[in-house]
């Protein structure tokens, strides 16, 4: 139904030579008195980082997404750029319809209220009319099937119906783009087969996904293409089994790199401290860990 | 069925950004446009507030009567010095005052306590402040109650029509609030200590207005310090305080020409903080 409107464009996304910078000067937890130093030398102020650049893409009706890639390459932020919840620092993102994004599933729910009082917030969040909120609410107390805990606070939540809630909610708002993060991190089984099934029907109807995730059995059964992001920027992208294969290459090569740098500082490590006549070695070396940074 | 939702095309840059004057209508537009947001926000709030209490909202009846008591206590008892219905005198001062602080230490937490919920969805970031104010607008209409009570109960005497000037004064404080609390949310998102140098700046705030004394206190003032006097008569709460003691406890108009300044100040100062909101806007998801 709402798909026929957009008939005339091909593309539900266009994404093109997006690029998002954080100053690292701001966005570091200040206080005043931190501030008025780094005003002291204020000429430096060079210290950007892009989370994102150069991305270009399109995605088709239909289409689903997914965007894999090890941790801080990016993806959450090209996520929170397509729901327009950050701004791009340049490029230019094209999205024809409603977005949903409840990208780190009930992440953002107010703990104190229930479960039924937060599908109506969520909704007028979204600017969604109350009383096609008040229909949809229906489907997605029943989708969530959380049972009683729908009228219970949702501090009292597990994480799995917390998630389960959040599911229910995007998928329900009827969205020509879904975007999805880290969906199926948490729940039990049956509740993945039936988000899964839910996807799939989505994007039967024509709906274009985005999904971020680190499931790669989810990404090559279910995906029709994905993209592999690595330091802001694609790496490769097309048929979701390719993509995965070159994805678990890097990541082999980095745990090799990471195991052979591991190593050397543990012969070097155990090298001196034969060296020095120590026949006990210390537990907990120091420079063991390569991921410990000053 | 769904033809409520705008399905019009979206379309982003970097560089699409609206004029300063254009992001203040563009801020009436989401202020209308998520009224219902907006109040289920408020009612969220006082909810909370009142769950996980013993007596729930009833204490917002009680927390002025209690605070004017130490007030009382203090300044008749200590320092001996009284004048007719002085509770009255106290409590036509404090619950105003009371409103302005509660509404400016919740605006001030009110983008950056959403952090999680702004990372993940896009909505105007203005209704939350807003909802700060509305919220307040409650508490200091069941302030309400305990005024009556206490005029009908202790002071009967003092019932008269000047009453209805009420509403008026909150009117202009209500402005003067929003303009204050809105650029405190934004600012609170990238220095987080904001809320501690405003406890303090409110604290000092309230002694330097008359709200313990009355205003021939501070024409007493103004014969030996003169500049201190003019500095006085600056502070918008010496007019909005003056105003609601007339109501309620000497029977007289408002100084109406001050608080059509006050007014009058107040919507320039929230058509700039405004601005900045706006111009702020956009880094809040980038930075919480």
């Amino acid at each position: 139904m709402a798909a026929t409107s957009f008939e005339s464009s091909r593309y539900a996304v266009e994404v093109h030579g997006l690029g998002v910078r954080y100053s690292l000067r701001l966005t570091k937890k200040n206080t005043l008195r931190q501030s008025i130093a780094n005003l002291a030398h204020r000429g430096n102020d060079e210290k950007a980082f892009w989370a994102l650049r150069d991305v270009t893409f399109h995605l088709a009706h239909g289409e689903s997404l997914a965007v894999i890639g090890p941790n801080g390459a990016g993806k959450s932020t090209l996520l929170q750029a397509l729901a327009g919840i950050i701004t791009p620092s340049e490029g230019v993102i094209d999205v024809r319809g409603h977005v949903s994004s409840l990208l780190m599933l009930g992440a953002g729910f107010d703990q104190e209220l229930t479960g039924r009082e937060n599908i109506t917030l969520v909704g007028a969040f979204m600017g969604i009319d109350h009383r096609e909120m008040a229909e949809r609410s229906v489907k997605m107390i029943d989708f969530a099937d959380i049972g009683q805990f729908i009228d219970a606070p949702v501090k009292t939540y597990s994480s799995g119906m917390r998630a389960r809630l959040g599911f229910a909610i995007a998928t329900n708002v009827d969205p020509d783009v879904l975007l999805l993060d880290e969906v199926l991190a948490t729940g039990d089984q049956v509740f993945r087969e039936k988000s899964m099934a839910r996807v799939h029907e989505l994007a039967r109807a024509a709906k274009a996904i985005v999904l971020v995730t680190h499931d790669m059995n989810w990404v090559s059964e279910f995906c029709n293409r994905a993209m592999l992001l690595e330091q802001g920027r694609i790496v490769a992208e097309g048929e979701p089994g390719e993509v995965v294969a070159i994805h678990q290459k890097h990541a082999e090569e980095i745990r090799l790199a990471k195991a052979a740098e591991a190593a050397a500082l543990l012969g070097s490590s155990i090298g001196t401290a034969m060296g020095l006549g120590i026949s006990k070695l210390p537990t907990g070396l120091p420079g063991q860990d390569p991921k410990k940074k000053r | 069925m769904d033809m409520t939702q705008e399905r019009l095309p979206s379309y982003r840059t970097s560089s699409a950004r609206p004029s300063p004057i254009g992001s203040v209508f563009e801020a009436v537009r989401e202020i209308r446009g998520r009224r219902r947001l907006i109040r289920y926000l408020a009612q969220a709030d006082l909810k909370k507030k009142g769950t996980d209490t013993l007596f729930g909202n009833i204490w917002w009846v009680l927390d002025p009567l209690l605070q004017m008591a130490v007030y009382v206590i203090l300044v008749t008892v200590i320092f001996a010095r009284s004048q007719p219905a002085y509770p009255l005198f106290i409590f036509a001062a404090i619950l105003p005052w009371k409103w302005f602080t509660t509404v400016t230490t919740d605006a001030i937490q009110s983008v950056s306590g959403q952090d999680k919920l702004i990372k993940q969805l896009q909505f105007p970031k203005i209704v939350l402040p807003a909802a700060a104010m509305l919220g307040g607008v409650l508490e200091f209409s069941f302030g309400m109650i305990p005024l009556a009570g206490m005029l009908l109960i202790m002071y009967p005497s003092y019932i008269s029509i000047y009453l209805l000037w009420i509403p008026v004064v909150a009117v202009v404080q209500f402005f003067f609030s929003f303009a204050f609390g809105l650029v405190l949310s934004a600012l609170n998102v990238f220095f987080r200590d904001i809320g501690n140098v405003a406890r303090h700046v409110l604290r000092l705030w309230f002694y330097v207005s008359p709200a313990l004394y009355g205003a021939d206190t501070v024409a007493t003032v103004g014969k030996a310090h003169p500049t201190i006097y003019k500095l006085m008569q600056i502070n918008p709460f010496y007019t909005i305080l003056n105003s609601y003691r007339n109501a309620i406890y000497y029977h007289t108009i408002p100084d109406l020409k001050g608080l059509a300044v006050v007014l009058a100040a107040s919507f320039v100062l929230l058509f700039f903080t405004t601005m900045i909101f706006k111009r702020l806007e956009p880094a809040f998801a980038k930075i919480l």
